[in-house]
């Protein structure tokens, strides 16, 4: 049996005294990474803050701005969502690519990315869209694009005491399509090997990796090269991906072999997005 | 620790109040708190889903949820799928199929089919194969289940 003190918030405001004065309070929403990580001892919270039903956290809409994406929004709710799957598709692929139907029920966008692990699959969609994470702390709130928040792996830019609130897809979308291919050991319920997002902006083209160095990374090289120097060989062009990543062998693949596989998927993306 | 807090929840259209403990998971208290056995554990980490049950009408991995998030929800167990003694049509066609072999996994997959046929009546084999992502079956009755579930489609 797991030892720990259960408190469920439903007012914002008492969130930040818990979170901080108490020691080893962790935030609770969807619980499928953290009730998997207590069980196998890599936390060992001694309060579980509840926070899945503050209001604040619940919101999924869309506005001026873009599309907001509150902390406990679930992935099923994300990838059902209209102007999700209309305006950002490729954020809805990476949505649906995490775990299966029942825990996509459960485990939300926002604890994708709190997890920071560098395969997170809405990771490489939501660094392609540049996403800004909203924070909030009991000193108010400021905002962190996506790129800044995933500082290592297993680590963000939350200061103690401060919660995710909400993700923005901001305003204006990507005029194009936009992909996300996952190289995984299995068809579903498994962790990338690699995640590589694609997405089309016009002329241009956005390329984000997820699973390759400790934190997802943008494949800057690829995209000057067609971006800037108007390089139309997808496959020149995705070569020069072995240049933005570093990737490691681990139980799902070895270095070699992501190497491999990411520029095959960055053509691939290239192909499928900016034409053949 | 065994503290425990009251919470009050719908279990399979009956309403209840009960203490539940801060430690334990949704399964461990379906199972041993409200005897309901029909739910299982397999792999405890979500990877299998026997222990499948729909909270609010959506199916979760019971291994990955407190029981004292339960407060405030509305439970469906396998138990819960058979009116008046008459099964549930999933029920039916997963027998009329053949759809399992030893039957572990077969609850938290007829829940999945449930919770799948509510939203969509007439669902695509993708859109079956999707809603069982979750659901693993180690005899490999997989065509005999999306069989089943075909057949009770549409209705």
């Amino acid at each position: 049996m797991l030892s720990y003190d259960y408190i469920k918030c439903t007012d914002l405001r008492n969130v930040f005294q818990e979170l901080e004065e108490g020691q080893q309070v962790y935030p609770l929403a969807g619980g499928t990474d953290l009730i998997v990580g207590m069980r196998g001892g890599k936390f060992a919270p001694k309060t579980l803050l509840d926070i899945k039903d503050i209001p604040e956290f619940n919101v999924l809409e869309e506005n001026d701005q873009g599309i907001t994406i509150g902390a406990a929004v679930t992935l099923n709710e994300a990838t059902t969502f209209a102007p999700i799957r209309d305006n950002v598709p490729v954020l809805a692929e990476g949505c649906h690519s995490v775990g299966s139907y029942a825990i996509r029920n459960r485990a939300t966008v926002a604890g994708n990315i709190c997890n920071a692990s560098p395969a997170a699959d809405t990771a490489a969609p939501l660094y392609c869209l540049d996403a800004v994470v909203n924070i909030v702390g009991s000193d108010g709130t400021r905002s962190v694009p996506i790129r800044e928040f995933f500082t290592g792996p297993g680590k963000n830019a939350l200061n103690k005491g401060e919660l995710v609130q909400s993700i923005l897809i901001p305003r204006p979308y990507p005029e194009g399509k936009g992909v996300y291919f996952k190289a995984s050991r299995t068809g579903s319920v498994d962790l990338a090997t690699v995640g590589v997002a694609v997405q089309r902006w016009g002329a241009q083209v956005r390329i984000a990796i997820g699973a390759v160095a400790a934190t997802p990374v943008r494949a800057l090289s690829v995209e000057k090269a067609v971006n800037e120097k108007g390089q139309k060989d997808w496959t020149e062009a995705a070569r020069l991906v072995h240049d933005d990543i570093s990737p490691i062998t681990d139980l799902r693949g070895s270095r070699e072999y992501r190497y491999h596989m990411v520029e095959v998927l960055v053509r691939r993306g290239l192909e499928q997005t900016m034409g053949v | 620790m065994s503290e425990k807090i009251t919470i009050n929840f719908t279990v399979n259209g009956e309403k209840e109040q009960r203490e539940a403990v801060v430690g334990h998971t949704l399964l461990r208290f379906i199972r041993n708190e409200l005897h309901l056995t029909g739910v299982k554990e397999g792999c405890g980490i979500g990877e299998c889903g026997a222990c499948v049950v729909l909270l609010d009408g959506k199916p979760v991995n019971s291994c990955l949820v407190l029981a004292v998030e339960l407060d405030g929800r509305e439970l469906v167990t396998i138990e819960g799928l058979s009116k008046n003694g008459e099964l549930d049509r999933v029920q039916q066609a997963f027998i009329d199929h053949a759809a399992f072999q030893c039957g572990y996994c077969t609850p938290g997959m007829i829940l999945s089919a449930r919770a799948l046929l509510d939203r969509k009546p007439n669902p695509t084999d993708a859109d079956i194969d999707e809603a069982l992502s979750g659901n693993l079956c180690r005899c490999g009755a997989y065509q005999e289940i999306r069989g089943a579930i075909k057949a009770s489609s549409g209705k």
